[in-house]
């Protein structure tokens, strides 16, 4: 098995269900988006550019301290199983696991920071917290991004903000995302609503992996749809409240379920789904999510599921496809994937 | 207030102005309206492509244009607007100062503003290049300073000087 997966820990503190209401808040992160001034982007820039990119933002990241002990990574050397590894774990993006020219990543030892370099700006920045904790992401991510603008010259103009090579990213260059779970608004049918009602306040909803991604085990990706002409902080206001909104519905949505001939079913749906994820002998990932969402669900109304919450949220990390095959030791086809999936399911829910 | 032109119900918010044979014709409507038309800027979905947003936006505008303006370059990497038009991607930072014009409006239509109101930055170290990209850095500014005075620009060739001295300077 390759040396990059051997050096990652088989958890994560982001799983670990901590934080405000981890039950519906799976994790929070922040990024900022940054470009080098004197170097074009990387969309028109040489590979002997991108490498020497590489180069002076890997070393500014060790110069910041903020990645003792942590994992310098060149992404193109990489098999394809690393890279899919790594963006299971939220460190890069599919766009940079599919580059063949220079790009990287620098992670801390903890895996709540992380930069990666040369995706479609030379430096995406970001911090990612358990639970619900826009201020705690908001605060660290920001650590960073001071700490990497002191040793390197960032792309900035007074009018515009941060420069990227992306209008839509121009500005503050910020993303504040929360991964929600909303089992009991996705079971009552309402989702659409509550998307179209999302689109009106500035904010977009994207699937687990962010865009461009499916929509897997009712987790859903929420973020600011804008960033320039409002400060870091309003927009970070602006996402709580829509959180603490989404929050208040799904609550609702929760009781709704525990009312009436509801109730049953809602039980009878939930401790199948726990049977389902015990006993399976094979299971793929998204079977595996569908079924997680129920369970967790159940989890989180108190029901006696047998195994505690942070056991659902590392399952949900360590059951895709290339985690299995870490866990393997080996590459494995779909068909070996989903029967060793079952078995370590098993072991983990017994 | 002004009503939607098409529904005649809901607030206009889109000003719509078009150019077809030196013939304007402005009209207003309502979010759903101009979608309806084909005009919206999809943040209504959240989900709306940049290529989409200038395409539109390329389609209202070229019959005002100059014909110089057609073939408006980046002064510093060279991408033409019209690429950039196609990839929704900017070359480097210096396109923002080339295109500021077209940047202005666009980023209104995207963000809502167009100025940035979030954390001022007082700028970072200088760069330590490698010797390899010191050199080719070294290579170009001598080549503009040879240019420089030949065409008697003493002021720009002093300036090349001082660039060449910093960047020999910080040879890493």
């Amino acid at each position: 098995m390759a040396e990059v997966i051997k050096a990652f820990r088989p958890h994560v503190t982001w799983a670990n269900a901590r934080g405000a209401w981890p039950d519906m808040i799976f994790s929070t992160r922040v990024r900022f988006a940054r470009n080098l001034e004197g170097f074009p982007f990387p969309n028109r820039a040489e590979p002997r550019q991108l490498a020497e990119i590489r180069r002076l933002a890997l070393a500014a990241a060790k110069a910041t301290g903020l990645f003792t002990r942590g994992h310098f990574i060149k992404t193109e050397a990489l098999g394809q199983l690393e890279k899919r590894f790594l963006v299971e774990r939220h460190h890069i993006s599919h766009a940079l696991a599919a580059s063949v020219l220079p790009s990287g990543a620098a992670v801390s030892n903890d895996e709540d920071l992380s930069a990666m370099v040369n995706e479609e700006d030379h430096l995406r920045l970001q911090c990612l917290c358990s639970g619900f904790a826009i201020e705690d992401a908001f605060r660290s991510a920001l650590k960073l991004d001071e700490a990497l603008g002191r040793e390197l010259p960032f792309a900035y103009g007074g009018k515009f903000g941060f420069l990227t090579a992306c209008p839509t990213n121009t500005g503050t260059g910020m993303r504040v995302s929360c991964l929600a779970h909303l089992p009991a608004l996705s079971r009552l049918g309402r989702m659409p609503q509550v998307l179209e009602n999302l689109s009106h306040l500035g904010v977009t909803a994207r699937g687990i992996y962010g865009e461009g991604t499916c929509v897997l085990g009712d987790f859903y990706q929420i973020s600011n749809a804008t960033c320039l002409g409002r400060t870091e902080e309003e927009f970070c206001h602006n996402i709580d409240r829509v959180i603490r909104n989404l929050i208040r519905q799904e609550i609702a949505a929760r009781e709704e379920l525990l009312k009436g001939p509801l109730r049953l079913r809602t039980e009878d749906a939930v401790f199948r789904a726990l049977g389902l994820l015990k006993h399976a002998r094979r299971l793929s990932y998204e079977e595996f999510m569908q079924n997680v969402s129920l369970a967790r669900m159940g989890a989180a109304m108190g029901w006696n599921m047998g195994v505690d919450f942070s056991t659902f949220n590392q399952a949900t990390l360590l059951m895709q496809p290339a985690h299995i095959q870490a866990a393997a030791g080996k590459p494995l086809d779909a068909e070996a994937r989903d029967a060793f999936r079952a078995e370590y399911l098993r072991k983990k829910l017994a | 207030m002004k009503y939607c032109e098409e529904c005649h119900k809901a607030a206009a918010s889109v000003f719509l102005k078009l150019a077809v044979n030196n013939k304007v014709t402005e009209t207003h409507l309502c979010p759903a309206c101009a979608a309806k038309k084909g005009m919206g800027l999809g943040l209504e979905t959240g989900a709306f492509n940049i290529s989409d947003i200038v395409g539109n936006m390329s389609g209202y505008f070229k019959d005002f244009l100059p014909p110089e303006r057609r073939t408006l370059r980046c002064g510093s990497c060279g991408l033409k607007y019209s690429e950039f038009k196609e990839s929704g991607r900017l070359g480097c930072p210096g396109c923002y100062g080339s295109f500021e014009s077209q940047l202005t409006e666009l980023m209104t239509r995207i963000h809502g503003a167009a100025h940035h109101s979030g954390r001022a930055y007082a700028g970072g170290a200088a760069l330590k290049f490698s010797k390899a990209e010191a050199g080719r850095r070294l290579e170009e500014l001598r080549a503009e300073l040879k240019a420089a005075v030949d065409r008697e620009d003493f002021e720009g060739a002093a300036r090349l000087r001082d660039a060449m001295k910093s960047l020999e300077a910080r040879r890493g």
